[in-house]
């Protein structure tokens, strides 16, 4: 029977607990560092070679998707009643609203060297040592909000342009891409600076710190983040009932983008699933 | 299985280009084959080098100090010749910044994962703005034979299916 991911903010006090723990359990079994690695690995721009499997590509919804289920795998197996919660950060949009309070996932990192102080992820909480990073730092790090250029998160009406879109991808199927359901949630814009991040991307930002990196699975809110990027897709499946994943198939040997992206019949690599396999998992969980 | 670095075949033919044996992301994120007498000698040869083909990404060989840490960028062309490409060698305060390129030309750093910037010295200041005081990026950690270290392996690509 398919179990249910709930919005963060309507977990009791007991669910919350739960979850925190579950997380430093697997943290303390050596399980946690695995996924940073993983997202580290997989991370493969597109304007280089090889094979684009989690970002800036068609894939970046089934390979988070899959990722997700294998933590929701590793929390369940220390308690079964542990599923990912989601974080609707078009309606909880400040440093003080969930999940940022101290029975969740702590606050904002403090001046100057962003760490973050408060909640069971914080250092000296004992629980949290950042094994893989990109700096040295051991302490998990956040500048909520971007405190130098005052950020704001995502709007309602922003997801909503992601989600009116009745393709699911484009040709060249990668960042540049100016239509198409998967990069208007992606979030790449074009030029730089501010008007350039859309949705997932700026939401990146907006936390800071370790979750604007390479190994942003440090911070547990990648989980939470990226639960309601999944539930986006379920909501774009459920808009347009004839929307599929795309390509179909893989592109052909004339196309600059052949090799380099996952089509729907595909093995998503590091996994033995397909996209096809992945669009509908309501056999396995199911959004509140 | 084991969960390595990036290219990893998936049932359709690899595209195989001289600029596929650049070094593989794990590689690269971990300086494995940046060295200081590379780092020092290549602004030499990427300024020696022939004329830049339209949409080249060499030159623009940078050496400064940027909010108090020494910023260093330099292309370094492929062993192979001019035509098999290369990469940009990046080092703040001596340790090696990995840059990734996006399509539309501009860079991104492995500090700075969501945003691009229209070169890889705009990249590298980014990068820095994000590092903390006190804080440096992390050593390199080289393997017993000089290789990847592989330490990490992760063990999420079993045989299993979509899990119930």
């Amino acid at each position: 029977m398919a179990y249910l991911r709930k919005n963060v903010r309507t977990l009791t006090a007991g669910e919350r607990r739960r979850f925190v723990d579950a997380l430093l359990t697997v943290k303390r079994r050596g399980e946690y560092d695995e996924f940073v690695r993983l997202h580290i690995d997989y991370y493969t721009a597109d304007g280089e070679d090889g094979l684009r499997a989690a970002h800036m590509a068609p894939s970046f919804l089934p390979w988070h998707r899959r990722f997700l289920l294998e933590l929701e795998r590793a929390l369940r197996r220390v308690d079964s009643s542990v599923t990912v919660p989601y974080w609707d950060w078009t309606r909880d949009r400040t440093t003080a609203s969930v999940p940022w309070t101290r029975d969740l996932l702590g606050g904002d990192g403090r001046r100057p060297d962003r760490q973050v102080m408060t909640g069971p992820f914080a250092y000296a909480a004992g629980h949290w040592t950042l094994r893989e990073g990109v700096t040295d730092a051991a302490f998990l790090t956040r500048d909520l909000g971007g405190s130098d250029d005052h950020l704001e998160l995502p709007t309602g009406g922003e997801l909503r342009r992601a989600l009116d879109d009745p393709v699911y991808d484009a040709w060249p199927w990668n960042s540049t891409v100016r239509h198409g359901f998967r990069n208007k949630l992606e979030g790449w814009g074009s030029g730089t600076g501010s008007a350039s991040w859309h949705n997932h991307n700026r939401v990146h930002r907006w936390v800071g710190g370790a979750m604007l990196g390479g190994a942003s699975v440090n911070d547990p809110v990648f989980w939470l983040h990226h639960a309601f990027v999944d539930l986006q897709w379920h909501r774009w499946q459920s808009a347009h009932r004839d929307g599929r994943y795309l390509p179909e198939g893989p592109p052909g040997a004339g196309d600059e983008q052949h090799g380099r992206v996952v089509a729907r019949h595909d093995r998503l690599p590091p996994w033995d699933e397909t996209p096809d396999q992945l669009e509908d998992v309501s056999r396995i969980y199911r959004y509140a | 299985m084991v969960v390595g670095a990036g290219g990893v075949a998936v049932g359709t033919e690899q595209r195989v280009t001289a600029a596929a044996h650049r070094p593989s992301r794990r590689e690269a994120a971990r300086g494995l084959l940046v060295s200081a007498a590379a780092l020092a000698l290549a602004p030499a040869v990427a300024d020696s080098g022939p004329a830049r083909p339209a949409g080249d990404f060499r030159g623009g060989a940078f050496d400064e100090t940027y909010r108090g840490r020494r910023i260093r960028g330099s292309w370094v062309p492929d062993p192979a010749g001019p035509e098999a490409g290369g990469a940009w060698r990046i080092a703040v305060d001596g340790r090696p910044l990995h840059l990734m390129r996006r399509a539309d030309g501009t860079w991104l750093s492995m500090l700075d994962h969501y945003t691009s910037y229209p070169t890889p010295l705009a990249a590298t200041r980014a990068a820095v703005d994000q590092i903390g005081p006190r804080q440096r990026l992390r050593a390199p950690a080289p393997g017993p034979d000089g290789g990847e270290h592989t330490g990490g392996h992760t063990h999420m690509g079993g045989r299993h299916g979509v899990p119930a």
